[in-house]
């Protein structure tokens, strides 16, 4: 191997190293902003990590993730091909190609072009062993892209062969770095081919050399190599130019999202710092558009997540901020996302600093009322003299072993709240319904349209309610508040439950028994209970007691959502067709009654009609054996 | 040569349009699915604007409809199983295997109760003192209207609007009649018993027709009755067994506690269950925003459906009070009448 040129220059260099220095230029502005963006505690936390042995397991994860794409390959053995294949082969592209120059030409290492045009620089003046084996190298790895280049180009015509139904449609700034990076490949393919009979090649490039050659023969001129490599130099530089604005950004957002999600860094309640990182990771991959039902059910694809970091990333606020107030915060889109963005999260902050209808000191009249009838106050009452509405506790000077909140969902689904008290009575338990007359909010629906102070007002009021009645036990009907009583209160000494848990310790400790009846059942994970609190297994251990619980294709992570998510601004509507299409799916098999454990999602389900929808308390007060019980609603 | 007709559906507009059609000499086949003529007028006791006996009318469309056998022949639980075009006319074949040759179709088949149980947090049939506009009717029928334990009510409320104006339900229409009976029904309770307190808890009053205002007057101003702008929000039980209800008085800006003995829930009209299985045998079209049948305009042929020789009257296109149901009956008679002689 031998140089050709002194120099080691040529123009059609220029145009690879203008993208080259750009992307550099990008490359430390961006971080320099990112870490800008950081408080000070999460920079440290970054420099730390950069010293601690965890760098090595974020090496891994980097590799992992980045260049072998593992978490797509688990989600989709072909599409992980058509990723890994790309990343990794160019990546080993560069690699090689390093090594190569540093066993022929290491003088010409600090030529940042010499490896990219390598070939059009040397020439091979004998066969030797190492030159093969790089060759062969090379080749291969630029054979592994080229296959993964033609899975992309099938994927974008024919997504069905990938299993999507459905896949990102694609705007002018992402198509043209695609085509860039779609010509990269099979231009230093022909580059190399056609140079072959001068610098030699693999079993690839020389043997499409060859037949080449075999061309060459009537045309006896080479006047195809310079324009060839010209070109491959210009697709690198359209490519590097259009990264910053295109998806590509992901190849090395990506890693630095690994990297600082593994030195602890997390979101915070502004879209800046770690979670911008987030936004400029997606890759545009399209694995979260067939999971959302807003896609998939309502036809409101602008409306799913992937357009939704899109959007933010160009600052098309008004369309983001439209997307985060449809969005049913389901979490579906998360449990897909092969790079852990936490899109919902990103759109909760959205919310959160674009506030559309809170307004300062909307909650001030709760502090007004006294913590026993929480909002009494407020009301206009029109009462009798001597008539008086229920009281709040059961008669009893002990302090009560479980407060119930049942939630506004479930003041409007009062066979709930019913099925509820007649399972503590038939307990035999002391218990104080809090929220019977009246109460507040638990503050999860302002907090989910991103209403943070007005939730803190809630929660503040709530936490000195729950503390007053002395009880060890707070029991939720309704997962929305269950979530946030769990998360966000700090409630020392009370245990937080759904009744889907306590449920299950009343029949498990046997202060309540049950006959199973031959009712053909499913169970509906409601999103807030399953996917985001991780409640997947009692119900189904209390549901196992009373029916015949048969399986659908969408349980506990894969759970469908219901349409009804409580801060959505989605109309009527949508939300229907979302609901219809999900019952429609669940219940596929014959099935006497779907059961599930959030008033919302039951609510959501009855409105279709088609199928008899029941809560879990439901069916367990109906199921009570119970020699005490009277029949007091016949109905 | 006889012209024949089949109408679908023995209510107040299949009749009065029987009668008309058989009056010009028509033959008619007068379908009904239930074994009785009559529809929901059957069920009512007294109708407004001023009280006339449901049976009265019930009773004389009836009376006239036997009294045309010759020409009418009614025949009752059966429904429409397909219809085909024939070179002339129609052949109408019917659950039972019977065919019928007819000219012309006219379809009557009415409107259904909104379910009140789809709005569970209203409490129907959770909680007894619960009803429907309907169950009340019923109750004036047999001229006691009592409290599951017995006792006249004290105090008592009407929810305007239940499955109406209501996008919860997929109802984004008015039913039309449902202010007017409230004011009636809240009236008729006054008289059963004066002492009660009654309120009638409303979105906005639409006392659209002739005599309706005065009613609206007379209720405040005569029995008392206690008008409250402002949708019900939900309703519990206290310990007493009385019905909390909890709803906002949106001219005060607050919010309001209501306990009741009794709430009555004006439920709104819906398309039958069977419109769209009906609307496929018979090529109709449906509405894709209520779900009720569609005419071919709503001006000079108001009666008629999309496909040739059929007709449409009363509820099925649309919530209708009963005189509006009678006369559209009649003009869609009148339109039929028309179709087969020119």
């Amino acid at each position: 191997m031998r140089e050709r040129f002194i120099d080691a220059y040529d123009p059609f260099v220029i145009p690879y190293m203008i993208g080259y220095v750009f992307v550099l230029a990008y490359l430390v502005v961006a971080l320099v902003t990112v870490v800008k963006n950081l408080p000070v505690s999460d920079r440290k936390k970054m420099f730390r990590h950069l010293f601690s042995y965890k760098i090595f397991i974020t090496i891994k994860d980097i590799v992992a993730d980045c260049l072998l794409h593992v978490k797509i390959w688990k989600k989709n053995r072909l599409l992980g091909y058509m990723h890994s294949s790309i990343a990794f082969g160019w990546f080993m592209l560069i690699v090689v190609g390093h090594i190569e120059i540093f066993f022929f030409a290491p003088h010409r290492i600090n030529l940042p072009y010499y490896p990219i045009f390598f070939r059009y620089f040397m020439m091979e003046t004998e066969t030797t062993v190492g030159g093969s084996v790089f060759f062969f190298l090379m080749d291969f790895f630029l054979l592994v892209v080229l296959s993964g280049i033609a899975l992309a180009m099938i994927k974008r015509i024919r997504r069905r062969f990938f299993g999507m139904r459905r896949t990102t449609r694609l705007k002018w700034n992402d198509q043209l770095g695609m085509y860039a990076l779609w010509c990269i490949f099979p231009l230093r393919f022909l580059a190399e081919s056609f140079t072959s009979h001068i610098s030699g090649g693999g079993f690839l490039t020389r043997g499409f050399g060859m037949v080449f050659d075999w061309f060459n023969q009537f045309m006896n001129n080479d006047a195809l190599i310079r324009p060839t490599w010209w070109a491959y130099s210009i697709a690198l530089m359209v490519f590097f130019l259009t990264l910053p604005w295109s998806r590509f950004t992901h190849i090395l957002s990506e890693a630095l999202l690994i990297y600082m999600r593994n030195a602890g860094i997390r979101e915070t309640s502004k879209n800046n710092g770690y979670a911008g990182v987030e936004i400029f990771s997606c890759s545009r991959c399209g694995l979260c558009l067939d999971p959302c039902q807003m896609v998939s059910a309502a036809s409101l694809r602008q409306m799913a997540s992937v357009e939704f970091t899109r959007n933010t990333r160009l600052g098309q606020k008004k369309k983001a901020l439209d997307a985060a107030s449809y969005c049913l915060m389901c979490n579906r889109c998360v449990q897909a996302c092969p790079v852990g963005v936490n899109s919902v999260q990103l759109k909760l902050n959205l919310k959160g600093s674009e506030l559309k209808y809170a307004y300062p000191h909307r909650y001030d009249y709760v502090e007004a009322a006294d913590a026993s009838s929480a909002n009494a106050s407020v009301w206009t009452s029109i009462l009798q003299e001597g008539e008086r509405t229920a009281p709040v506790s059961s008669e009893s000077e002990e302090k009560p072993e479980v407060v119930y909140f049942a939630g506004c969902m479930s003041h409007l689904t009062p066979r709930i709240e019913q099925s509820m008290e007649r399972i503590f009575e038939a307990a035999g338990v002391r218990y104080t319904f809090l929220d019977k007359d009246g109460g507040i909010c638990c503050g999860r629906p302002s907090m989910l349209s991103g209403d943070r102070a007005g939730s803190e007002q809630l929660v503040a009021k709530n936490t000195e309610a729950v503390l007053a009645t002395g009880a060890k036990n707070l029991v939720c009907s309704c997962p929305i508040c269950y979530k946030i009583f769990k998360d966000t209160y700090k409630l020392e000494g009370v245990r937080v439950l759904h009744h889907t848990e306590y449920l299950l310790q009343l029949l498990e400790s046997g202060r309540i028994t049950v006959r199973k009846s031959s009712l053909r059942g499913v169970y509906h994970d409601p999103c807030e209970l399953g996917r985001h609190s991780g409640i997947y297994q009692q119900p189904r251990d209390v549901l196992y007691r009373l029916l015949n619980l048969h399986a659908t294709p969408y349980e506990e992570k894969d759970a469908l959502c219901c349409g009804h998510g409580i801060a959505s601004d989605m109309p009527y509507k949508k939300r229907r067709m979302i609901a219809k299409d999900a019952l429609q799916k669940m219940t596929g098999r014959p099935t006497d009654v779907l059961v599930t454990a959030c008033p919302s999602c039951k609510r959501a389900f009855a409105e279709i009609g088609s199928t008899r929808i029941k809560d879990i308390a439901e069916i367990v007060c109906e199921q009570l054996v119970d020699p005490l019980r009277t029949e007091r609603n016949g109905r | 040569m006889e012209d024949v007709i089949a109408i679908i559906g023995g209510g107040p507009a299949g009749m009065e349009a029987a009668l008309s059609l058989a009056g010009r000499g028509h033959k008619v086949y007068l379908v009904e699915k239930s074994d009785a003529l009559g529809g929901h007028l059957a069920r009512w006791d007294r109708l407004f604007p001023r009280q006339d006996p449901a049976q009265d009318i019930l009773d004389e469309l009836k009376a006239k409809v036997a009294e045309a056998d010759d020409r009418i022949e009614v025949v009752s639980g059966v429904r429409p199983q397909s219809l085909k075009r024939r070179m002339r006319g129609l052949e109408l074949m019917l659950s039972d295997q019977r065919l019928l040759q007819v000219d012309a179709v006219l379809v009557t088949c009415g409107f259904e109760l909104f379910r009140a149980e789809r709005k569970e947090e209203y409490g129907y049939g959770i909680y007894e003192n619960v009803l429907t506009s309907a169950d009340l009717e019923t109750r004036f029928k047999e001229k006691k209207v009592l409290c599951s334990d017995g006792k006249p009510p004290r105090k008592v409320a009407f929810v305007h609007c239940v499955g109406s104006r209501d996008e919860k339900v997929d109802h984004t229409y008015c039913s039309k009649v449902c202010c007017v009976t409230a004011v009636k029904q809240a009236c008729e309770v006054k008289e059963l018993y004066p002492e009660a307190e009654v309120f009638n808890l409303y979105m906005d009053l639409r006392m659209f027709d002739r005599y309706f205002e005065q009613m609206y007057h007379k209720a405040q101003s005569h029995y008392g009755v206690h008008f409250v702008r402002g949708r019900l929000s939900e309703v519990s039980e206290t310990v007493e067994g009385k019905l909390q209800l909890k709803t906002e008085d949106t001219l005060l800006g607050r919010p309001m506690k209501l306990t009741v003995d009794m709430l009555v829930l004006m439920v709104g009209m819906q398309a039958c269950q069977g419109t769209e299985e009906l609307a496929e045998k018979l090529d109709l079209k449906i509405s894709a925003s209520d779900h009720f049948l569609e005419t071919k305009d709503l001006f000079l042929r108001g009666n008629q459906a999309h496909s040739k020789g059929i007709f449409l009257a009363g509820a099925c296109t649309g919530p209708k009070s009963l005189p509006e149901t009678l006369q559209d009956a009649r003009s869609a008679a009148e339109s039929i009448h028309r179709y087969l002689t020119d």
